[in-house]
């Protein structure tokens, strides 16, 4: 143990609220600087929380989300100073609020949020044109599509997607809560991120290629989800989304 | 193009930084900001980057932690620096980073000769993962801690005949700090070796909402006329530095903080910049 260490611990302490071990180098344990830092730090995790939860932040208004993002950094400090990730755990952290209890969409929107945020810092590269899927049936079959690392994508047990589209546009009259399961995909292929709902047939074939499967089977997925569903339009949708950077041999 | 006066580079001005040209316009960015794999702020900050030259200035290194600096932090730092090729490379005598917990501000020390050892070896540290010097910035102080072995201005020399790492004199962070602690900023800005100085910044302060008599460096103002007055005398002594105008809230149209930064390339233009 340093001084130095002595001190910064003091100083911790006294930021979170206990100022007496700051006592050999602040005679005053009701100095207002001490105030100044406890705000300044508050302030920059509640901006950075805000920025990363956009729609929860909109929805809830500024005090609200002030208050409860202030508390949720108060138990979940970020641990490095590059904040754009910082909140992975805020949903789950929000449905389990008390005062969110009238608002049980919101850890949906924290979700989506943070899916967003994510697939917006992802890292670069080329989404394939139609064209890289002119091959002969059974190759393309055998051939294991790559994603996108921007690309994210999630199910819900009711409209969620739908009301956090509407949320994002400023779209009150939209945001009607529809009853029916739906998926949200989102994706970043080129300058912005595009976000839309998907139906039970394109999250089946979408999980399928996360984990690897050949196309044959990623469609086989989609068509046991939804026996209806038109797949050469589901398949060339995604592609036109920009979902796809590569296309791997079986 | 020799940069003269600069701005700090915000988002909702991507448009007109890019697409402005002024005689020694350059802009200034927190690392920390960019620190992501891909993404349209980056591609973003490399179209202005053709356009401009470019400052790093960080935030988050927690140089004055008494531990060393966070390697994958180092490691982003110079992924952006090599990208980039910053014309500076700069950070705080501050702490915000401690035992695992980041604190999104730039925390006070007692200046030991201890604390000198170990920041002088942070900097060393992180100059040698750069493969650059840094320039290192005073902070505005809040607080008027005990234990202090030497005035900042001592501190700050003695960080630079050390490690060779230049100095980054905020020039409203002195008028801050001064005013708080009640000392002279004349006296403060003169103790500061002239040859050690690579760049100036300058931004706005305001009252504590919080009630009390301190000034807050809230870089949420123009700059205040008292600290135009030190910046002049400083570059009168020194000679022309680069110097950004800084401003981080309450962010007015870029035309307005472009009038700012013309003044402060005026002053350089006067001094032989």
């Amino acid at each position: 143990m340093t001084a130095l260490t002595d001190f910064q611990d003091a100083f911790a302490a006294a930021l979170a609220g206990d100022a007496a071990p700051l006592g050999p180098w602040l005679a005053d344990a009701q100095a207002p600087g001490l105030s100044v830092y406890r705000n300044t730090i508050a302030k920059g995790r509640v901006d950075a929380l805000a920025a990363n939860f956009p729609t929860v932040a909109a929805l809830v208004g500024d005090e609200w989300f002030g208050a409860a993002a202030a508390l949720f950094a108060r138990e979940h400090p970020p641990a490095g100073a590059a904040l754009l990730a910082y909140g992975e755990g805020f949903a789950e952290w929000l449905a389990r609020f008390p005062p969110a209890d009238d608002l049980p969409y919101l850890p949906a929107m924290a979700t989506m949020d943070a899916l967003r945020t994510r697939a917006l810092f992802a890292a670069e590269a080329e989404a394939l044109s139609p064209d890289a899927f002119a091959l002969e049936p059974e190759a393309l079959a055998a051939a294991r599509p790559r994603p996108h690392p921007s690309l994210a994508f999630a199910w819900f047990d009711s409209g969620l997607p739908a009301l956090w589209l509407a949320a994002r546009d400023n779209d009150i009259g939209a945001m009607t809560w529809n009853p029916e399961p739906q998926g949200i995909l989102i994706v970043r292929p080129a300058e912005t991120v595009a976000c839309r709902v998907i139906d039970a047939a394109t999250h089946a074939f979408l999980a399928a290629v996360r984990d690897e499967a050949p196309l044959g089977e990623a469609i086989g997925a989609a068509a046991e989800a939804d026996p209806d569903t038109d797949l050469p339009a589901l398949f060339a949708a995604l592609i036109a989304d920009g979902v796809f950077v590569g296309l791997g041999d079986a | 193009m020799t940069p003269t006066a600069g701005l700090g580079l915000k988002p909702q001005h991507y448009d007109e930084a890019q697409a402005r040209l002024a005689q020694g316009l350059w802009f200034e960015v927190h690392p920390e900001n960019y620190m992501s794999a891909g993404g349209p702020r980056l591609r973003r900050l490399a179209a202005i980057r053709e356009r401009h030259p470019l400052s790093l200035h960080g935030v988050g290194l927690s140089l004055a932690a008494d531990a060393d600096p966070d390697p994958a932090h180092l490691a982003a730092l110079k992924a952006l620096a090599d990208r980039f090729e910053p014309f500076v490379v700069s950070e705080h005598l501050a702490w915000s980073t401690w035992r695992g917990v980041h604190q999104p501000d730039l925390l006070p020390f007692p200046r030991t000769r201890a604390a000198l050892d170990r920041i002088a070896a942070n900097i060393g540290r992180t100059q040698d993962a750069l493969g650059r010097a840094i320039l290192v910035e005073n902070p505005s102080l809040y607080l008027p801690l005990a234990g202090h072995e030497l005035d900042e201005t001592e501190f700050l020399a003695e960080l630079a005949r050390r490690t060779g790492c230049g100095l980054l004199v905020d020039v409203n962070n002195v008028f801050v700090s001064a005013a708080n602690l009640g000392y002279a900023p004349e006296a403060y800005l003169d103790a500061l070796p002239a040859r050690a100085i690579g760049e100036i910044h300058l931004a706005g302060h305001g009252a504590d909402e919080g009630g009390s008599a301190l000034l807050i460096d809230t870089h949420a103002a123009p700059v205040s006329e008292a600290v135009w007055a030190l910046y002049a005398r400083l570059v009168a002594r020194i000679g022309p530095r680069p110097t950004l105008v800084e401003r981080d809230d309450d962010i007015p149209a870029f035309e307005v903080l472009m009038a700012e930064r013309d003044r402060a390339h005026a002053v350089l233009a006067e001094a032989g910049a």
